[in-house]
């Protein structure tokens, strides 16, 4: 449930700071989740990696369905991976782990091993 | 503190160095690593909330308002269904801010692009690959050409007006711009626009004279002076070939003292090389076709204007098509992005179209330097100090490279620095208010003083009236030339060689309501024998001319479909007049298989190259080897001699048939124009059949040919393949890379103007838009949109209305 969480909050967070800052911002997003989540550096990553790449590939979704591939058709014979199905797919993995490296960040750092002492 | 938390700080930093490091790799572009040219800052540019995916739309935006600072009253724009804008204006000044506001909306990337192509600056953005070309730009002193015609342009109280009001509507527009907005080339290419400046409008027109008018041969035809001697340069470069009508025939009647100087001796300068690199000239398919019919010969008894300019095809397009109305002015047509005004339109009393004057304004200069400084050159006896201006290239990815120009009271100094070279568009000029005056024209008197502010690219001006004119007028600044000046590189030191004077504008070919009841051109030569000036150009078109007139004699009650008809026509002339007669020099014997089909399919040719055709084919791949085997003399050390024209080619091949130029040097046997035909047609044949097997299809001449509309970035992925007919020689003058880039069909009724265009492209340059190529299959099956200027409530299926509104401060 923690980890479902996590990745909504990574989710909600960085749509918030993306949609008006430059896309970096997620990352700070993530960080942030990192930190309130304490999930520990391994899951802080894979919600981080799942939530921005949700969003990203969401939005994305999106797009290119309202717009008929339009553009992204072309982008895809440019780069060249030549479908669009593999240019959204990269796209949310570029994305997802930057968010994720942000959330593992944090997720290191407020990560208190139980029984330790 | 134990062992553990240390191990943690170290993840920690780890873990932080990692993503800042990826998020800066990510959040800039990157050149010049090893196997990638350039790539993009991937982060910003895939990002889907700012990056590329922002620029894809369903449908363009249109705001209901906007409210701008610097406009005076209200703005009303209505986008048909072509998202042409149909800007409705109380004053000017708010028209041609909303035109630069408009067009730099769907626009800017490629009004920037053109610019920074003229002035030598791509490398800014494109990196050191473009250094070169940005250096030959500046070294064709383009800025300092852009410079002299902006001092005119401000100098003129109404003109100064019109671009200032164009460039603060592109500066509002840029203004808008944000991350997401952006036009894509800029995000895929990191950068960001500049503001825009009146220069660069200056800077558009200079590199439309260019692309129209910088053709010359000098140096090459010096080289063939001395190799082949004069009597050869006349037989092979003849100044006229007299293919059939010049545009302007007015025998004995020009009735004018025109200005006359004494012939100067040709002396050539020794030691001039050639120094082209390939006999492929690029302005070859530079071309138009323009024509005005009286309504002496239409069903409407009213006349008909047609123009259709043949330019790179390219994406986005050159031509904006738009409509502007305002107190005094109600006109349409396309219109360059950068420049004020419409360029070839009509309004609702007057039609105009262009097209390209061939005429040699372009000179070379020997120079004799004092010394290798090149502080000082020779002039009538005394040394003259030179004039050097240090040009600055910040080439993106590196530091920035200096280069010195010098410059000559001649022009700038060419790069071996052993020229001066001089050109008529470094003079100073006013060229857009020509067209400001055509947009408000009302009859021929009008478009008269119209151009007389039109000096170059020179050009061939048609016009027709509602009043019932036709006219034709080949405008430009020409100088007065003495026989055989200007074809041969000149001697720099003596001010006897240079220019004296330039021919009055009121002395220049012109022809109004001629007997014919047509005015034409197309790019051929311009007037009879008995015009009094020397006339003289690198080339002068052949085969249009003379078809578009066959066509227009034989014309009664012409029809606006008559006229689509005409611009459409893939008759091929060139072939009706040489394929019988190279056939006939086949020896069809020694024919192989595929050379036995070829032979079969060109004998039951009906001359036309439509898309199925597989004779154009054949003939077409014929010539292309035809021609350099022909001209193999011209190849000296690599350095190309621009081959005689296509029509003067044939002719020898008819007529002088055992010529020693036919001759193939590298071959021990003497050929003959009947072994240069086979040996051509056996070329010819292989290539088609290498294309067949590589393609797998037929050849069909659309295929084989392959138009294709490339986008200024050189993109495949952005550009755009076309099947269409035609090809250099023939009306529809479509070739792989040139065409018809704008056709436009005026009807000059009495009871209403109405007219036809289209492009190859659309009004949007996003290529993430539907509107950026969506006239392409319209155009490529030769169909017209009909062109409405009427008030705003009569726009059919319009797709929205934006009202511009002055800020409130």
């Amino acid at each position: 449930m923690r980890f479902l969480a996590h990745i909504i909050a990574v989710l909600l967070l960085s749509w918030m700071l993306q949609a008006f800052l430059p896309w970096w911002t997620m990352a700070i997003g993530a960080f942030a989740t990192g930190l309130f989540f304490r999930q520990g550096g391994f899951m802080s990553f894979l919600a981080g990696l799942i939530g921005v790449g949700l969003l990203w590939y969401g939005m994305m979704w999106y797009i290119d369905a309202s717009t008929d591939s339009i553009l992204s058709a072309k982008v895809a014979m440019i780069f060249p991976v030549k479908t669009v199905g593999v240019l959204m797919m990269v796209t949310a993995f570029i994305g997802g782990l930057v968010g994720g490296l942000a959330s593992m960040t944090g997720g290191i750092i407020s990560y208190r091993k139980k029984n330790k002492y | 503190m134990a062992a553990y938390p240390r191990m943690k700080t170290f993840k920690v930093i780890l873990s932080f160095l990692i993503t800042v490091s990826l998020v800066y790799a990510l959040n800039r572009s990157w050149s010049g690593v090893p196997g990638v040219d350039s790539l993009p800052a991937l982060g910003r540019f895939l990002d889907p909330f700012h990056g590329f995916w922002a620029n894809a739309e369903d449908q363009p935006a249109i705001p209901e308002t906007l409210s701008l600072p610097g406009l005076k009253g209200e703005v009303k724009v209505v986008y048909d269904s072509m998202l042409i804008p149909h800007i409705y204006a109380t004053n000017d000044d708010d028209l041609y801010f909303a035109q630069g506001y408009i067009t730099a909306s769907f626009r800017l990337w490629q009004m920037e692009t053109q610019i920074r192509g003229g002035a030598g600056r791509l490398s800014e953005v494109l990196g050191k690959r473009l250094l070169d070309y940005d250096r030959s730009q500046r070294r064709l002193g383009m800025v300092y050409a852009a410079e002299n015609a902006l001092q005119a342009m401000e100098g003129d109280p109404v003109m100064s007006k019109v671009l200032a009001s164009y460039t603060a509507g592109v500066n509002a527009y840029i203004e808008t711009l944000n991350a997401g907005n952006l036009p894509m080339e800029y995000k895929l290419l990191d950068y960001q626009p500049e503001r825009w400046k009146n220069f660069n409008s200056a800077m558009l027109l200079k590199n439309m004279a260019q692309t129209l008018n910088i053709g010359e041969k000098d140096k090459e035809m010096t080289v063939a002076l001395t190799m082949f001697g004069k009597p050869m340069i006349d037989l092979l470069w003849p100044d006229n070939e007299m293919p059939g009508d010049p545009i302007v025939d007015k025998t004995g009647q020009w009735k004018f003292n025109a200005i006359k100087f004494d012939s100067i001796p040709l002396v050539v300068p020794e030691g001039v090389a050639a120094n082209r690199h390939t006999a492929d000239d690029p302005g070859k398919d530079v071309g138009s076709n323009n024509w005005a019919v009286s309504g002496s010969k239409t069903a409407t008894g009213s006349p008909i204007l047609c123009n259709d300019p043949h330019l790179n095809l390219s994406l986005p397009s050159l031509w904006f098509a738009i409509h502007l109305n305002a107190p005094g002015v109600n006109t349409m047509g396309s219109s360059l992005p950068g420049a004020p005004g419409v360029i070839i339109g009509f309004n609702d009393s007057i039609a105009w179209g262009l097209t390209n004057a061939q005429r040699d304004l372009v000179d070379y200069y020997k120079l004799r330097f004092k010394d290798n400084s090149m502080n000082e050159y020779f002039s009538d006896g005394s040394w003259k100090a030179t004039r050097k201006v240090v040009e600055k290239y910040d080439v993106k990815g590196q530091e920035p490279v200096y280069d010195t120009i010098t410059f000559t009271h001649h022009g700038p100094v060419t790069k071996d620095n052993l020229y001066a070279f001089r050109w008529v568009s470094h003079d100073a000029s006013n060229e857009l208010r020509t067209f400001y005056e055509l947009n408000r024209g009302k009859n021929h008197s009008d478009y008269m003083n119209a151009l007389n502010s039109f000096s170059a690219p020179a050009q061939n001006f048609v016009f027709a009236s509602v009043g019932g004119d036709i006219a034709m007028r080949i405008q430009g600044k020409y100088p007065v030339r003495r026989k055989d000046e200007g074809k041969f590189v000149l001697d720099g030191t003596k001010t006897s060689q240079e220019w004296q004077a330039f021919i009055p504008f009121d002395q220049n070919v012109m022809d109004k309501n001629p007997p014919t009841g047509f005015v034409s051109s197309a790019n051929q030569y311009p007037v009879d024998a008995t015009y009094p000036y020397y006339v003289t150009g690198s080339s002068f078109e052949a085969y249009r001319n003379r078809r578009i007139n066959q066509v227009l004699s034989s014309l009664t009650k012409a029809t606006v479909q008559d006229m689509m008809n005409l611009q459409l026509d893939n008759y091929n002339l060139k072939a009706a007049e040489s394929l019988p007669y190279f056939l006939s020099n086949l020896d069809s014997t020694s024919f192989t298989e595929p050379e036995k089909k070829a032979w079969q399919v060109l004998k039951s040719w009906d001359y036309i190259n439509n898309i199925e055709s597989q004779a154009a084919s054949y003939y077409e791949a014929w010539w292309d080897a035809l021609l350099p085997l022909t001209w193999d003399e011209m190849d000296v050390d690599g350095n190309f001699i621009d081959f005689p024209t296509t029509f003067n080619t044939i002719r020898i091949l008819k007529e002088q048939p055992t010529l020693s130029f036919l001759d193939i040097k590298s071959t021990s046997e003497v050929e003959t124009a009947r072994e240069l035909l086979l040996k051509s047609f056996k070329l010819g044949v292989e290539a088609v059949e290498k294309w067949k097997l590589e393609r797998k299809m037929d050849p069909a001449w659309a295929d084989f040919k392959g138009t294709i509309i490339r986008h200024l970035l050189q993109l495949d992925p952005l550009s755009v393949r076309v099947k269409h007919g035609g090809n250099h020689d023939i009306v529809n003058a479509t070739t792989r890379t040139h065409g018809p880039s704008w056709r436009m069909i005026v009807s000059l009724e009495k009871t209403g103007v109405k007219a036809w265009g289209v492009y190859p492209g659309g009004q949007s340059g996003n290529a993430g838009s539907k509107y950026f190529s969506n006239m392409i299959p319209l155009w490529g099956n030769g169909k017209y949109i009909s062109l409405q200027f009427t008030g705003a409530d009569n726009i059919p299926n319009a797709l929205g209305t934006t009202t511009f509104k002055p800020e409130e401060k």
